[in-house]
């Protein structure tokens, strides 16, 4: 006897079959009034709606089998129509059909003989069994095309209670997947420390965790609706309601510092955020959002901005004072004098440097302009203005902002030039300027000083003064570059060569980690 | 042209440096003030052209309210003198401008010069570049 072979794609078949959970489950009355009326239409005493699994055959349905409720695969005349390949098969002689022949089924009790089956096909067809009716005896002429229509239309009944069957057990899945989702959620909003809220599209408030009744104390539920307005200060109330209306009108993120009222009836700073949640055609279908205690965090800050704001007063304050004592000093030894001055010039000039380093507060941001190199360098060069009141050192070129960190070597460089200049140089001169160029090369930022219009040039000076000392020091010392001054006929020209990043090194550094 | 001037200055050193800077120039230094109280004391006895303001007293940020209050109440010509030029960012109705500190005698006697001018309807071509001027 040789058994059914085994159909394509056995393993996709099987699990297409146990996705169903049709197998083993008990007698229903739709299977059984199909297989009754399968019976009498064939008046036949065998009818089964019969799943072949992967080594049975079980029956849903059947008539006529006194109580058997299934057969092993080998015998299964059904697993035969599965494997055939094709929907219907029909067997007039199973004695003279060398599949069934030997069949123990035919051989022995209840010694079938006529066998036709439709097979049960899904719609990705995969074959799960058939329908199918037997007689004892047998039926030369098989069968009519009338009874093959009724097996092709009560099979196709029998797939659609099959189909029902599955769409009914996803959907309880999915009720029971989103059941435990939405647990989940909770445990997890109420576990954070944040308030966690949700609305529907039109802003109406449907869910709060319970952080946000521990921290406002309300009873669950009272603040659904729009009766989370009235916990805010009442200050605040406008602002806040004004901004999450513009929200739920253009699906904008909300986001907002608001004053929000604890249980013991204190206002605390709080940060309100919230972001639509969208469906697959883009229409909001909720808002999640979420409340964030910052009180103690913009304590800090503010504590934080006015220390810095005290410290930069009081830096600026000791230059001052240095600046005072160092001219105090000097009006007891009068011969001192242009010691004095050129040390207070200095100080002066270091103090103004430091005015336009960052960071900044709001408030100790410098008056003018912003805080890079060339509003510094205006500043510092103001005091050569001409009658005028133009600038005499004119600067070109791109600029670049300097932290503290170069601010002294910048500050010197620039006033010994200045003063040597106003001195000995271009700026002696009543007709004479100075051209002052930044510029970046690559990795480099390169300054040159040129004077022109002073005395001419006759000879290099054979003895280097302090100041000069000063400003190879700025540069070469401090701030890793190269100095280089040429004596040219028509004036100085002093070029200062940095590395880019000499001017930040703060932030240079904080970028490169 | 002299003048009696008002410094109002919590800092000791800096105050005694100006009023010799001031006095050098041929000026009247009528008084030093560390705090704002002190300050509207000498102003209300005393007769005052100019009063050169430090912001940051010993009261506290009182200077730029005082500024306002002598030079629009007391018709007192206003010049702040300080380190933190940027709390005056948006200028101060009724007083003149700001000069930051540190600062050189040069620049106290222009920025004195041209502020005394101002007050005497003296035509001023330009004011000192280091001083910074209101509206």
């Amino acid at each position: 006897m040789p058994a059914a072979s085994l159909a394509p794609h056995e393993d996709e078949r099987l699990k297409a079959l146990r996705a169903y959970g049709i197998l083993d489950t008990g007698p229903e009355q739709a299977f059984e009034d199909i297989v009754s009326l399968l019976a009498e239409a064939f008046e036949a005493p065998i009818a089964l709606v019969n799943l072949i699994e992967s080594d049975r055959a079980w029956f849903k349905a059947s008539v006529g089998t006194s109580g058997m409720t299934g057969s092993s695969r080998e015998v299964s005349f059904c697993a035969h129509s599965i494997a055939s390949g094709r929907d219907q098969l029909v067997v007039p002689d199973a004695t003279t059909d060398a599949r069934f022949a030997d069949n123990p089924l035919v051989t022995g009790e209840p010694q079938l003989r006529f066998y036709a089956g439709h097979v049960l096909r899904t719609p990705e067809g995969h074959a799960l069994g058939a329908l199918c009716v037997h007689d004892i005896k047998a039926r030369p002429d098989g069968i009519t095309p009338l009874q093959s229509r009724m097996l092709e239309v009560l099979a196709g009944q029998v797939m659609a209670q099959f189909e029902l069957r599955r769409a009914v057990k996803e959907r309880e899945e999915g009720v029971k997947a989103l059941a435990e989702s939405e647990s989940k959620f909770r445990a997890i909003a109420d576990s954070m420390p944040q308030m966690v809220w949700s609305t529907l599209p039109d802003g109406f408030h449907d869910y709060y965790n319970a952080r946000w009744y521990e921290f406002t104390g309300v009873p669950p539920g009272s603040t659904d609706g729009e009766g989370w307005n009235g916990m805010f200060h009442p200050e605040d109330q406008e602002r806040a309601w004004a901004r999450w209306q513009h929200s739920l009108q253009t699906g904008e993120l909300y986001e907002i510092e608001y004053r929000l009222r604890r249980h013991d009836g204190v206002y605390r700073w709080t940060l309100g955020r919230a972001q639509p949640i969208r469906d697959e055609h883009g229409s909001i279908t909720r808002w999640f959002g979420t409340c964030t205690d910052i009180d103690d965090l913009k304590r800090m800050e503010q504590g934080k901005e006015l220390l810095s704001q005290e410290l930069s007063h009081r830096i600026k304050n000791i230059f001052a004072v240095v600046s005072a004592l160092i001219a105090l000093s000097a009006r007891e030894h009068p011969e001192a004098r242009a010691f004095a001055s050129a040390v207070r010039n200095r100080i002066n000039a270091l103090a103004r440097a430091h005015e336009f380093v960052r960071p900044h507060s709001e408030v100790s941001k410098p008056t003018v302009g912003d805080t890079t190199l060339h509003t510094f360098l205006g500043a510092l060069f103001r005091a050569y203005a001409d009658g005028d009141g133009r600038p005499r050192v004119r600067i070109e070129g791109e600029d670049a902002t300097f932290d503290d960190q170069a601010a002294t070597s910048v500050a010197l460089l620039f006033h010994e030039l200045a003063t040597n200049a106003a001195k000995y140089g271009a700026l002696s001169a009543p007709g004479g300027h100075v051209l002052l160029r930044t510029r970046k090369a690559g990795d480099r930022f390169v300054l040159t000083w040129t004077e022109v219009g002073g005395p001419e040039v006759s000879e290099i000076p054979a003895r280097t003064g302090f100041g000069t000392s000063l400003a190879t020091l700025s540069v070469e010392g401090q701030l890793g570059g190269r100095l280089e001054r040429q004596w040219l006929p028509g004036g100085l020209v002093v070029e200062a060569d940095l590395p880019a990043t000499a001017l930040s090194r703060r932030r240079a550094a904080l970028k490169s980690t | 042209m002299t003048a009696r001037i008002l410094i109002i200055e919590d800092e000791a050193l800096v105050a005694m440096e100006l009023r010799f800077v001031l006095e050098d120039l041929g000026h009247e230094v009528v008084g030093t003030a560390a705090d704002a109280r002190s300050a509207r004391a000498l102003a209300a006895e005393t007769e005052v052209d100019l009063a050169l303001v430090d912001i940051h007293l010993s009261d506290g940020a009182t200077g730029i309210e005082l500024g306002r209050e002598l030079g629009q109440v007391s018709g007192i010509t206003i010049l702040f003198m300080t380190a933190n030029p940027g709390m005056v960012r948006d200028g101060v109705a009724g007083t003149i401008g700001v000069l930051t500190k540190p600062t050189d005698e040069r620049a106290v006697q222009k920025a004195v010069d041209y502020a005394l001018r101002r007050r005497k309807g003296v035509p001023v071509d330009y004011a000192p570049p280091e001083l910074q001027l209101f509206g």
